[in-house]
């Protein structure tokens, strides 16, 4: 027989996060009225050390058998709670959480009262399915102490280096005929002016000669099944397709560089108009030589307003995959909403490797906002030191381009700072362009089911918190598939995703999913349903009644919804379980019966 | 004060509508949580229940929730092709067809149950979702659960969703059926139908069997004739057998 139910529930203010909304004492107050309560506090931050003691003791002292914390979303902090629980001898699937803070004091800032009403009843309904909460145990798989990484781009060779200097087996896989990536088209790298390179070749060197490394070039991914620690892929190269068997995966596939359609300041119609690649590239031959003027133009393409909703429309009915290609094929014309990071330095650069060559040309960097971060703002000064002008213009006014009909090139610009027209004669006009997602991601993310956000790169499981992570256990991403990155930046993100699948592969197991499918065989009666409809082949009809290998199970419930016979239920999401929460909302204990 | 919001609510004064929100773990909840990070407003009358998957939704969740008076229903999932399971959220969009056609019957409008996709990257989308739904159903009004007008085949209807007959059919309809879809669909609502009322006659027979079928058209409103065909089948199942006889027609009762 269960224990009787003995919840305490800690109402967290998050500093004023929660506690300027919401009322944090009255929730408090409420919450030793609801049934199963039999301590309630609260905390300025329950996600503190001392917050953590406090449920702890609080487990010990009043002796609690099920805890529930009121405070964020479950997504980032129901680990850190259920480690607290398990380290004050609870079963940490006797934790519940409500999320008070991003459903509730964050989106109703102004409505401190229908705020703190909507707490107690998220608080309710939560301790409602406390009460019936059961403990869990988490089955321990092995990861294979391999991994597989998808782009041999400085952030990939960086990974791959990593872990196999670690030991673990990496098989590296380029889609081009050469591992390098994106920074082998480049010539300079900011701020040390190094070659790019003498930056790469110690890398390509690297990832070519290392015994723990294969590399695969003209490879490409396609196809994965399989769960962490056991991925089963399959590779397409020159000789045919391949399958390969590996423990974790770093997607590096990189990011494309924006061209602006023909016509866009004479882009296409003047072979003097280039982008700040093609630019690079001139820069490395010496095509550029001594020009009396240089005209350089920031934000190309970029920070053009919000991905318009319309563009986003279609979405109900097609998939992420579906979008990504919609949103390249619009933004073709349109440009980026975000701002590129790396172009203002980049122009920096190439306007600095101009003026030491050639003093006297004049180079001109039109912008709308300069953004040069940490020491690069030393940078911008040594630029303006040599004599670099930046000319301010107003966004509404944007440069234009215009080619005479003796094919002279003349930028006419209106000056923010003294408030005129500006018109300058120029032998080049250097476009600054960002980087944007490449269509190579598409088939990722649709392969590997991670989400693309809004701005159309790969998503992280969290912007701050796990910036290298996915939703897809034992898959991380490095590099610029995750947004705009500049070398040093690709090489730390490259190091971040190598250091997180090697924790994985250095223990060698992993715990997996505790929430699985459990049948009940007095019921069930074999009709074989949950096999046909499991994405994962985990249940199987042995004599006559259902099997679930737990192992295979990852917990999605789709076989409880459809049994014919209800004989599967799933842990820890039980009927009984839901629907405890809605009754606790709609029908609370105490209060009449209002539907007969 | 949930009392008092009810009974408010039953008068239409005041009504604030209260929406129970079944989002799945991965990609809804998410989005809320993102409309939460990015300090997206909206109205405070949803509530959230987590679920790790849309796939997870037995029909019943949703009838029950009704049942309890909620004015709307909302159920979030992965767009199509980003379900975390691979294919949960085409499940549930299977099933909402027939979650439809099982709220109209019981005198619901459909319009307060909806089945929607936020990703994990769809804050404003969630905001926007919740938002809309609100005023929707502020127009409908309170559900008409809430002022006790529930038809006698709600309970009927739920019991129906858990009897094996008629998952049996939905579930089959979740794998490659030979059969052309609107047909199967067809016979999917008929079962519906024929199941739900077989559980107003068990549900009649519970509580105050043994009954003649005259007895029992009079207590469900059903006809009949279709009571009559009912008993044959109930009889055949085993679930109901003769106890004797009142004014010369057959008493039945449970087995």
């Amino acid at each position: 027989m269960a224990q009787e139910p003995r919840v305490g529930v800690f109402v967290c203010s998050c500093g004023t996060n929660i506690g300027g909304v919401v009322n944090v004492q009255e929730v408090v107050e409420y919450a030793k009225t609801i049934p199963h309560v039999v301590h309630a506090d609260h905390n300025l931050y329950t996600c503190s050390e001392a917050g953590l003691v406090v449920i702890k003791e609080s487990v010990k002292k009043h002796n609690l058998n099920r805890v529930v914390v009121a405070s964020c979303t479950p997504r980032t902090h129901e680990p850190l709670f259920r480690a607290a629980c398990k380290e004050a001898g609870l079963n940490p699937y006797l934790f519940e959480m409500a999320n008070i803070r991003e459903h509730d004091s964050w989106v109703h800032p102004h409505e401190s009262q229908k705020a703190t009403q909507k707490a107690k009843d998220i608080v309710r309904m939560a301790v409602a399915k406390a009460a019936l909460l059961e403990p869990q145990t988490e089955p321990e798989v092995e990861v294979k102490g391999s991994s597989l990484v998808v782009g041999a781009g400085v952030a990939g060779m960086t990974a791959a280096l990593s872990m196999a200097n670690q030991g673990f087996k990496v098989n590296l896989i380029e889609k081009e005929k050469e591992p390098g990536g994106m920074a082998q088209h480049l010539y300079k790298l900011y701020p040390t002016l190094a070659d790019a390179s003498e930056v790469i070749k110690p890398l390509v060197e690297g990832v070519k000669s290392h015994k723990n490394i294969e590399l695969a070039i003209s490879t490409t991914l396609k196809e994965v099944s399989g769960y962490v620690g056991n991925f089963n892929t399959i590779l397409t190269g020159p000789e045919g397709d391949r399958e390969l068997n590996v423990g974790t995966i770093v997607v590096a596939p990189g990011s494309s560089n924006y061209t602006p359609p023909k016509g866009l300041y004479e882009y296409g119609l003047s072979d003097h108009v280039i982008t700040q690649r093609e630019f690079d590239e001139k820069l490395r031959k010496g095509e550029i030589g001594e020009p009396e003027r240089i005209v350089m133009i920031q934000c190309v393409g970029a920070r053009k307003g919000e991905i318009r909703p319309s563009e986003l429309e279609a979405f109900p009915k097609s998939d992420t995959a579906e979008l990504l290609r919609k949103i390249l094929k619009a933004r073709k014309d349109e440009g980026w909403p975000y701002c590129s990071r790396i172009c203002c330095m980049n122009a920096i650069k190439n306007a600095i490797l101009i003026k030491e060559r050639s003093p006297k040309t004049d180079v001109v960097v039109l912008f709308g906002d300069l953004r040069v971060y940490k020491e690069y703002e030393d940078f911008y000064r040594k630029a303006r030191d040599l004599e670099v002008r930046f000319i301010r213009h107003i966004e509404e006014a944007r440069p234009e381009v215009i080619q005479t009909s003796e094919g002279k090139l003349q930028v006419v610009a209106y000056d923010a700072l003294y408030g005129m027209e500006v018109n300058f004669p120029t032998e080049w006009v250097v476009l600054s362009t960002p980087l944007i997602p490449s269509k190579d991601e598409i088939m990722l993310a649709r392969m590997l089911k991670i989400p693309i956000a809004t701005d159309g790169f790969l998503m992280e499981a969290h912007l701050k918190l796990r910036p290298v992570d996915t939703n897809v256990d034992g898959v991380f991403i490095a590099g610029t598939i995750s947004g705009p990155k500049d070398v040093s930046e690709s090489i730390i993100s490259g190091e971040a995703a190598a250091a997180r699948a090697s924790i994985l592969m250095g223990n060698g197991k992993v715990k997996t999913e505790a929430i699985t499918a459990v049948v009940d065989e007095e019921q069930c009666i074999g009709c074989e349903l949950c096999e046909e409809i499991c994405p994962y082949g985990a249940p199987r009809i042995e004599e006559g009644k259902s099997k679930i290998r737990e192992i295979l199970c990852r917990g999605c419930g789709s076989c409880a919804a459809e049994c014919p016979k209800r004989a599967i239920t799933m842990r820890h999401y039980r009927d009984d379980q839901i629907l405890a929460q809605v009754k606790a909302l709609l029908i609370p204990e105490g209060s009449k019966e209002v539907v007969q | 004060m949930v009392e008092e919001k009810l009974e408010e609510g039953r008068l239409g004064v005041g009504f604030e509508p209260l929406i129970v929100a079944y989002c799945c773990n991965w990609c809804s909840y998410a989005g809320a949580d993102l409309a939460g990070t990015s300090r997206f407003e909206y109205p405070t009358n949803i509530r959230i229940v987590r679920i790790m998957c849309t796939g997870r939704m037995d029909m019943t969740l949703v009838l029950e929730a009704l049942r309890m008076g909620a004015d709307g229903v909302l159920i979030a999932g992965c767009h199509p092709g980003d379900c975390h399971y691979h294919k949960g959220n085409f499940m549930m969009e299977k099933r909402f067809d027939y979650l439809k056609e099982a709220v109209k019957n019981v005198g619901i409008e459909p319009e307060r149950v909806r089945l929607e996709w936020v990703s994990a990257s769809e804050g404003g989308k969630w905001a926007a979702l919740v938002r809309e739904m609100v005023e929707e159903i502020r127009q409908l009004g309170p559900s008409p659960f809430r002022r006790l007008q529930i038809p006698k085949k709600t309970d009927a209807m739920i019991d129906a969703f858990k009897s094996q007959r008629l998952r049996w059919v939905v579930g089959r309809s979740q794998i490659k059926v030979e059969i052309d879809e609107g047909k199967y669909r067809q016979t999917v609502n008929a079962i519906m139908h024929d199941e739900t009322e077989r559980h107003m006659i068990t549900g009649a027979l519970k509580g105050k069997g043994p009954l003649t079928a005259e007895e029992l058209a009079h207590l469900t409103g059903l006809q009949p004739r279709r009571i009559v065909q009912h008993l044959i089948a109930l009889r055949r199942d085993g679930k109901v057998n003769e106890a004797g006889e009142k004014n010369s027609q057959y008493l039945y009762q449970l087995i």
